[in-house]
């Protein structure tokens, strides 16, 4: 493990400014993921009722704190959807270097076990850092923190790079370096396995059966309300997944044989060839949409009818809690957005840089540049659109139907403005697609044909 | 077991075949390494001097004949043993030398070392050693991006040399070179693969870098040719 380790590190230490990217938006991600988990632990080894300066209550009772917890932990998952979309940054040269190490002798074990390492080092530069931050800030909040809530601490600055670690070997589990300079797979390059499938079946089934369950038995009570939710979110999300992935197959070969336009010839061939690539790189975005709008569709709702009983005084808190419960849920919902949009620049600079000699040829064959600037923005906007519009109407008609159910309100506004976010996400999409533009004009230079 | 008998071949092939998909790179080659020996094979480009040379390696598997290194099938050795000749007995360059960008060339050249488990320190000595005599001392600091073409293939043969292998490939090592770097790889290939015994199988189409070798095999259509003819 040593030999290991310091390859590692001397690998790390040499890496060029690429690598260093990977490296700091790794740490930030491990930053992010600690900083929450910290948050978490500090939250739930809080016991009784405590009166709380900030949250407007919502810290203050122990079901209170659960729910924030349980929130805080839901958005460990763009989280740590950015965290991997990071580590696929120079993911062609690593191999290039994975393979190197095999040409000099190394097992596959060890260059898992290096590439591991890598991704731990990475992580514990983000975890440390946030863990010694957040400390002191909780420290002075909460003047005895129990035992309990320091071993967490501990166990969330370690947990991070460790979790960091075997995420990149279990990742790398069945993917063998050749010494040739080539990576072999043990499949095809991604697209829905027998996985993917049977969670859809399951989900679809779920739904059906919370569906159907209440016309042949009385059992079923608003119990379920939330669970339903989940499933149904994440079965509009899979379905907006694969559609993404099916209709760029459609999109790229209908388009391909009618198209005069050259960047959408361009555009059309490479979602041919690649047709799930987009359905990897938008499914965050996707379940950000289903979950905003959705959010969007209860939040109009529920402010209504809060502002309705609050007229009436028959609240049982004050106004702020309920209306500051929604804003940080929405606050969650906006980070979480900013994070899969960032992954989504990252995806895309990604795939410039790793097929930037294809480019470069087309350049000095004599494509223009805007051709390809054009073809690139197409490849996201085209198979992102009706995945966005069906996430967008999935995601609305579960939170009208929810809000629904929980609301008294008798004339309950209709909510359009969720109907809105599908189309903001789409043009944020084509926005952090346009911030990898700056990078195919520095990627496309002829001189890019000389380098192996 | 350890071969000791020069007229019994530290390496041979047998009858190898090798497609590509539908392209078949070898078409039942058949060659021999003894101990020692600097072999060059020659060919035109796609005579498949290169599967060959991976053949012979443990790279690639053949899809048949067989390939026998010191009494043991290679072809049928698993990749963690594969891995392990690799880095004991034998050393590879290819035509870019395959050094690791973010590492300096002593650390380089000292990763076989590293990778057996020796400490850092003394596989640095033993590279510093193995540059000196590769003439590429006092460039142990810099990384292969500031190395010139010919220091940086020397550097790559000092890492192939590095562990004490018993076999050497060299891909075209002198593809990318000018001839006089060409002159003072080569010079130091067969000068340095002498003194320490190792043999080398040398993969070219320049007839005067073939010309260092004791013996030379051409393949045309992914077969040995008789001796005397001309692809």
């Amino acid at each position: 493990m040593r030999a290991e380790l310091r390859l590692a590190w001397l690998l790390t230490r040499g890496s060029d400014r690429r690598e260093w990217w990977r490296v700091a938006l790794t740490a930030v991600g491990a930053a992010l993921a600690t900083g929450i988990g910290v948050t978490i632990v500090a939250l739930t080894s809080l016991d009784g009722y405590y009166s709380v300066s900030v949250g407007s209550g919502l810290l203050d009772s122990t079901s209170d704190r659960r729910n924030v917890s349980i929130a805080l932990g839901l958005l460990l998952i763009p989280v740590l959807g950015f965290v991997g979309q990071c580590a696929r940054i120079g993911a062609v040269h690593r191999d290039r270097r994975l393979a190197a190490l095999r040409l000099a002798g190394a097992a596959p074990w060890q260059v898992r076990r290096i590439a591991a390492l890598e991704s731990g080092l990475a992580c514990l530069a983000g975890s440390m850092p946030a863990t010694v931050t957040a400390v002191p800030v909780l420290l002075h909040a909460w003047s005895h923190p129990s035992p309990g809530a320091w071993a967490g601490f501990a166990l969330m600055a370690v947990a991070v790079p460790v979790l960091g670690a075997a995420a990149s070997a279990l990742s790398l589990r069945r993917v063998v370096a050749s010494p040739l300079g080539r990576v072999r797979r043990a499949g095809r390059a991604w697209a829905p396995g027998r996985l993917f499938r049977t969670v859809t079946w399951l989900l679809a089934a779920t739904a059906l059966f919370i569906v159907v369950a209440p016309v042949f038995s009385d059992r079923f009570t608003f119990d379920f309300g939330p669970v339903t939710v989940f499933v149904l979110a994440l079965l509009i999300s899979f379905t907006a997944v694969w559609l993404t992935g099916s209709s760029s197959r459609q999109l790229g070969e209908g388009l391909a044989a009618r198209t005069r336009r050259p960047d959408v010839l361009i555009a059309a061939e490479r979602l041919r060839d690649d047709p799930w690539a987009a359905a990897r790189t938008h499914a965050g975005v996707l379940l950000v949409t289903v979950a905003g709008s959705g959010f969007m569709g209860v939040r109009q709702i529920l402010l209504a009818e809060l502002h309705a009983r609050s007229r009436e005084g028959s609240l049982a808190a004050d106004l702020s809690y309920y209306t500051t419960g929604l804003d940080l849920a929405a606050a969650a919902i906006l980070f979480g957005l900013a994070l899969v949009l960032t992954a989504l620049a990252v995806g895309t600079a990604e795939s410039l840089a790793t097929r930037r000699r294809g480019l470069a040829a087309q350049v000095a064959a004599g494509v223009p540049q805007a051709v390809l600037a054009r073809a690139l923005l197409l490849e996201t906007a085209l198979p992102l659109a009706p995945a966005a519009a069906v996430a967008g109407v999935g995601g609305f008609a579960i939170g009208t139907w929810y809000a629904s159910l929980t609301s008294d309100v008798t004339v309950a506004p209709v909510p359009y403005v969720p109907l809105l976010v599908p189309l903001l996400v789409y043009a944020a999409c084509l926005l952090a697609a346009a911030c990898s533009l700056p990078l195919l004009r520095r990627s496309v230079r002829p001189a890019e044909l000389r380098y192996a | 077991m350890s071969n000791g008998d020069s007229t019994v071949p530290l390496l041979a092939a047998r009858d190898l075949t090798k497609a590509h998909g539908r392209t078949e790179a070898l078409r039942g080659a058949s060659v021999e390494l003894r101990a020692g020996e600097i072999l060059a094979v020659t060919g035109p480009s796609g005579s498949g001097k290169s599967t060959l040379l991976h053949c012979l390696a443990g790279i690639v598997s053949p899809d048949a004949g067989s390939v026998t290194y010191d009494g043991q099938r290679l072809d049928e050795l698993p990749e963690k043993r594969l891995s392990e000749l690799r880095r004991t007995d034998f050393g590879v360059v290819f035509q870019f030398g395959q050094l690791i960008p973010e590492l300096t060339a002593l650390d380089n050249v000292a990763l076989p070392l590293m990778l057996a488990g020796a400490p850092r320190k003394d596989a640095q000595a033993a590279a510093g050693e193995w540059l000196e005599r590769f003439g590429v001392r006092g460039q142990e600091a810099l990384r292969p991006g500031e190395l010139s073409g010919g220091q940086a293939q020397r550097a790559a043969l000092a890492r192939a040399l590095v562990t004490g292998p018993k076999v050497v490939f060299a891909d075209e090592p002198t593809g990318a070179l000018d001839s006089l770097a060409t002159e003072q790889v080569m010079t130091s290939l067969v000068h340095t693969a002498r003194e320490a015994g190792a043999a080398v199988l040398l993969i070219t189409h320049d007839a005067q870098v073939a010309a260092y070798a004791d013996r030379e095999v051409r393949l045309s259509d992914g077969a040995v040719l008789p001796a005397g003819v001309t692809a």
